[in-house]
């Protein structure tokens, strides 16, 4: 089927994940609404699966996505490999969040359907900032996608760390969202358009760099951008905000918030902006040298780990932001491997942070965790298989994930970037080992008690989880190739550098003319 | 071709243990300890043909196998050996058994794993000593570190949690370096001939300039300083071994710290001929080895721990090896090879010895001992065997490594061979004072009149050891003759490499600026 | 293109003088007997003066969630409207969805008891 836009009905086709991920999440809201009425009694149990079956249906409509054929793109929706790569990370973000939050709800006596309408609505909030190409619907995204995941981080009612948190996680991101809207105010009055292709080719032809009224909109849109990944310095909300959230809740918005912030950050700075590159190529290298240094050593302080967990997941956004700065097709690839792998970890760590925790999520300190590696094997297994993988050890995919970034950073001529990205890492070996050291190294006292046996969804999903970065990390292939055809698959489509061009030309990712444009541009002076 | 020509052997090789650390997870604690040694010994038994099958006179690689593995990014299984690393694939498999078996009282709790754990080191080891693909070496070589944190901070002594994460830090230090130097390598070779690959057979061939030849350098060589170790960075050693349980010890000391050796000379020095050969690398390093032969011995004299004195014997033993290495001359490195099997047999039963006494007396003090000989008359006997070895009597394998290094050595580096002879006489007077305080003198302490000599299982863990320990004392040819065309093509190699070294980047007609990884690829 | 303004700016007079002569007959034409609760100024019933940090039935906050609910979608119903020919079956189903989600968004209200208020 060839998608043109021609009809009104080509926007249902391309939107087609999306909508259904959205229809899901309002008939979950009826059913449940309807069969519980204002009763404060937890949901009845088949809202769960209804929910997954939807996220189902909305990875197989993604899938179709792919045997379209779409010649023009000008819509305010992208149908390229990179939104459809990134919509496949997010619905498995959301399917295995899910199937790990469940024992949560159960536990905590707070299985709603509210829960996962608020799950589902982030998640079509991630699904739309990757794929738009337009500001003001990147702005309904993004605002869809965070007030969702404030109250998501307030779910927990009876909780004061929970409610503290979401009030101010709320105050930080709605200042962002400021950032953000200002930031697209001050593109649209410098060029006059908020749908992308037109800024772009507008950049392209007039002369960036004396245009301060662009250079500020750019920057106050990267702003926006890194306080929704939590990159430093402006990460301050994430350690309270992840601490205090509901444990799969922050499992969730570490994996997802991060990756749709991501999918933002490539395809509105490093694809839409690139004739504008020199206005935000210092900032995210500075952005990314910050992002790994800072984190990485307070998590060293950290005696919570839950917490650690927290600064762990800013680290590696400045790991990302590598991939991001390499602003090459191989560092867009290897941002989007790593994105799907971190994602993956990160979700199962959190999910057995909260096992182990117990009820009222109240042991999450360091020496909660002693003796975890015996007393539940697998549990422990799987653990220290997701904790490698953070730390980039092989063989797992965060070890082929982080030689991704490394090979891209090298590839660019980054190699501050890519001999602090290794620095940093060897830092983060500590305290993830420090981890598996309580679990196995130490004995349990008898007052610990041992975490409760998962139910059947999270086993599933834990071993899913620990199998499939096992698999990345020993055969990466099928990713790797995935990934690579993605990273290049972006709107407009990237033209090809000719051989023989200088190595310091700005690797492809433009369309022609705005490559034509840029060749002024010169490389920032570090 | 035969199983034992072709890469099966290795890959079986490699299989074996894996298969053998999955049975240990899900076999009972008493029976898991027999799986473990079944498999090491099969293991063994699997690769000893290849010494014979192994053909001589010959630099090739031998039972060599590239199979496509990850196609984007040029990494393939590529296994294979040549003389040195197949000395170095026997003295794991010959090892491990005697590891396994010396475990068999020491170890009382969580049986399953902490043999699992062994078996998945040894597939690691080998791995690092078949790999001939830089990413499938980074893989073993890393994975080695992930067990043996474990068995020294789960089965170790009093301070093993602080032993087992400097070990774990240290040697990641190097090796994360390394990574980018690897990644780094790749792309030079991207950039001069525009294929992705990982195999060392192209990288070895790419020429790398001489500047960047000694960042490069610079940066394998810390990893495999930290390994071996070389004088400033040796402290994580006397922790780990003092800490981890006996079979971790003599692991370590038997074929974890040859990894470093082995990767001078299998990679570092090949790679950047040019810097390895360059008079400022070679001089910094006959240095720290001097230091290493000359301070590890001043060190291990004054230790009132047994098995500390071990430690730092390792320090200077393994100085010996580097000075062998970095003479340059063929004597010397076929000797510093052979030293590199002898110390993990004299060392690895030094440790075993130990673990013995600790077992008994649950001390390592070694003024708490002394009269032993009387009521361990075997005992007695080997031990000494064994710490005549480790000095160097003719007669021992000691000796003959340590004078192919020091003759090698005199040729080229007359200075640095007298210094090291020294070393020789020091070994003696921290290693015979040790032996008599031990075993000989009045048995003063009365918990020592109890001890029990050891017994058939102990025996069978020493002989082999012991054999081994006068066999290439007295017959070292079959051993020497099995590297020698191997170091004499090296040398070759490395002397040709570093003469071609370029100044200036080659061919820069032709460009590619971008890996074809983007490329959406063939297959 | 002035001209197009006059009938604004004429509105605008006549709208001022309106409520000046309005304002200003009740100021002429009033009796006034002032008392202490008259002269007190009046806030929706609230206290003007004491601490901000008041407490507020929750049910306001409902009414005014509900109030924006349907304020955005007067809001959107006006321009579509305005343009609803040109919109043609297409706009006819877009705004169909937007009321069905809002519908839904009240539904769920009043299923929740926020619609009642005691």
């Amino acid at each position: 089927m060839i998608l043109d836009f021609s009809s009104s009905l080509h926007i249902v086709w391309a939107l087609l994940p999306e909508i259904v991920v959205a229809v899901t999440g309002l008939v979950v809201l009826m059913l449940d609404v309807f069969q519980r009425g204002s009763r404060s009694a937890p949901s009845a149990p088949w809202v769960g699966p209804l929910a997954i079956t939807g996220l189902v249906g909305a990875v197989l409509a993604n899938a179709w996505l792919l045997t379209l054929e779409v010649p023009a793109q000008n819509a305010q929706i992208a149908v390229d490999g990179f939104r459809i790569a990134m919509n496949f990370i997010v619905l498995g973000v959301a399917i295995f969040g899910l199937l790990y939050s469940f024992d949560w709800l159960n536990r905590e006596g707070q299985f709603t359907g509210e829960f996962i309408f608020l799950v589902l609505m982030a998640v079509v909030g991630m699904m739309l900032l990757g794929g738009t190409r337009d500001l003001i619907v990147l702005f309904v995204a993004i605002e869809l996608m965070s007030i969702s995941v404030y109250v998501l981080t307030g779910y927990d009612r009876r909780s004061r760390r929970s409610a503290e948190a979401a009030l101010k996680y709320f105050l930080m991101g709605a200042f962002a969202s400021g950032f953000l809207l200002y930031g697209i105010a001050l593109i649209f009055g410098s060029v006059g358009s908020t749908n992308l292709s037109l800024v772009t080719s507008e950049i392209a032809l007039g002369t960036a760099s004396n245009n301060p009224m662009l250079f500020a909109g750019v920057a106050l849109l990267l702003v926006g951008f890194a306080f929704k990944v939590s990159a430093v310095p402006f990460h301050m909300w994430t350690p309270d905000a992840y601490e205090g959230a509901p444990t799969p809740v922050t499992g969730f918005m570490a994996a997802g918030v991060k990756a749709a912030g991501f999918a933002a950050i490539v395809r509105f700075i490093t694809i839409e902006l690139a004739p504008a590159a020199e206005f935000w190529e210092g900032i995210i290298w500075w952005l990314a040298m910050l992002t790994m240094i800072v984190p990485n050593l307070a998590a060293l302080a950290q005696d919570d780990v839950k917490r650690m967990l927290a600064y762990s997941s800013i680290a590696h956004a400045g790991y990302l932001l590598v991939g991001v700065a390499a602003d090459s097709p191989l560092g867009r690839s290897a941002t989007l491997f790593y994105l799907a792998v971190y994602a993956a970890m990160t979700l199962g760590s959190f999910a057995i942070v909260y096992l182990v925790a117990g009820k009222g999520d109240v042991r999450s300190k360091l020496s909660d965790f002693r003796g975890l590696g015996w007393r539940r094997p697998l549990l422990g297994a799987a653990f220290v298989v997701f904790l490698l993988s953070l730390a980039g050890f092989p063989p797992t995919g965060g070890f082929i994930g982080k030689l991704y970034l490394l090979s891209a950073a090298v590839e660019s001529g980054e190699s501050v970037l890519a001999i602090t990205l290794v620095l940093t890492s060897l830092i983060s070996y500590y305290y993830y080992l420090r981890v598996i050291w309580k679990m196995y190294f130490e004995e349990a006292p008898e007052s610990l008690p041992t975490p409760e046996r998962p139910g059947l969804a999270f086993g599933f999903a834990a071993s899913i989880g620990a199998l499939a970065l096992l698999v990345a990390g020993l055969f990466p292939g099928h990713g790797l190739r995935t990934a690579s055809r993605a990273g290049e698959d972006l709107v407009p489509r990237a033209a090809v550098v000719a051989p023989g061009a200088a190595p310091s030309a700005r690797p492809s990712g433009q369309d022609p003319a705005a490559s034509r444009a840029s060749s002024n541009v010169s490389e920032p002076e570090r | 071709m035969s199983f034992f020509e072709s890469h099966w052997v290795l890959t079986v090789l490699l299989l074996l243990p894996l298969a053998g650390a999955v049975a240990c997870l899900f076999a009972g604690k008493d029976e898991a300890k027999h799986v473990a040694l079944v498999t090491s010994i099969a293991a063994f038994l699997l690769s000893l043909p290849l010494f014979w099958v192994f053909r001589e006179g010959t630099p090739a690689i031998q039972n060599y196998v590239s199979i496509p593995w990850i196609g984007q990014w040029g990494i393939a299984y590529t296994v294979g050996v040549d003389g040195i690393s197949l000395l170095m694939v026997l003295l794991t498999t010959f090892i491990m058994p005697m590891a396994i078996l010396g475990s068999y009282s020491y170890i009382k709790r969580q049986e399953p794993t902490y043999y699992a754990m062994l078996l998945l080191l040894m597939t690691a080891m080998i791995g690092v000593f078949i790999a001939l693909d830089m990413f499938l070496f980074f893989l073993f070589w890393e994975l080695m570190l992930i067990p043996m944190y474990f068995i020294i901070g789960v089965w170790g002594g009093e301070r093993r949690i602080y032993a087992a994460i400097k070990f774990f830090l240290f040697t990641a230090v190097g090796s994360l370096l390394m990574l980018v130097a690897i990644v780094t390598l790749v792309y030079l070779y991207y950039r001069q001939y525009g294929v992705v690959t990982f195999a060392y057979n192209d990288l070895v061939e790419l020429p790398v300039t001489r500047s960047a030849q000694f960042w490069l350098f610079s940066a394998f060589a810390l990893a495999f300083a930290i390994k071996v170790p070389l004088f400033p960075v040796h402290t994580w050693l006397p922790d780990a071994h003092v800490e981890a349980p006996t079979a971790g010890s003599v692991i370590l000391a038997g074929v974890l710290l040859k990894m470093g050796t082995y990767g001078f000379l299998r990679f570092a020095m090949p790679f950047f001929a040019y810097a390895a050969t360059s008079d400022v690398v070679v001089y910094t390093i006959l240095t720290l080895s001097l230091i290493g032969i000359v301070y590890g011995a001043w060190v291990a004299a004054v230790q009132p721990d047994a098995k500390k004195l071990v430690a730092y014997t390792s320090v200077a033993h393994l100085g010996f090896v580097m000075l062998g290495l970095f003479a340059l001359t063929s004597e010397s490195i076929q000797g510093g090879i052979l030293q590199m099997v002898n110390h993990g047999i004299s060392t690895g039963a030094l440790f075993l010895l130990i673990g013995m006494l600790y077992e008994r007396r649950h001390t390592r003090l070694i003024e708490d001992f002394g009269g032993i000989a009387k009521v361990m008359p075997f005992f007695a006997f080997a031990f000494v065997v064994v710490a005549l070895s480790s000095i160097g009597l003719p007669g021992t394998n000691g000796f003959v490594g340590e004078f192919l290094i020091l003759i090698g050595t005199f040729r080229t580096h007359p200075v640095a061979a007298v210094i090291a002879a020294t070393g020789v006489v020091f070994a003696a007077a921290y290693m015979l004072p040790m032996v008599q305080r031990v075993l000989y003198g009045p048995v003063e302490d009365e918990e020592n009149r109890e001890l029990t000599d050891i017994g058939l299982r102990e025996r069978i863990v020493l002989l082999p050891a012991l054999a081994m320990i006068v066999l290439i004392g007295v017959y070292p040819g079959p051993f020497l003759e099995k590297t020698s065309a191997s170091v004499d093509a090296l040398l070759q190699q490395i002397e040709m490499r570093a003469s071609q070294a370029p100044l200036e980047p080659l061919g820069t007609d032709v460009r590619f600026d971008h890996m074809p990884i983007l490329g959406v690829d063939e297959d | 293109m002035r001209q197009a303004y006059i009938g604004i700016a004429i509105l605008l007079v006549v709208g001022l003088l309106n409520a000046g002569l309005f304002l200003a007959l009740s100021h002429l034409a009033s009796v006034r007997r002032p008392t202490k609760v008259k002269a007190s100024a009046y806030e929706s019933g609230i206290d003007p003066l004491g601490d901000t940090r008041d407490r507020f039935s929750v049910k306001f906050y409902m009414v005014a969630i509900l109030f924006i609910v349907f304020d955005i979608e007067t809001i959107f119903f006006f321009p579509w409207a305005s343009i609803f020919r040109e919109l043609g079956l297409p706009g006819l189903i877009a705004m169909s969805v937007f009321v069905l989600v809002l519908g839904v968004g009240l539904a769920y209200e009043w299923k929740k008891g926020a619609l009642e208020w005691e």
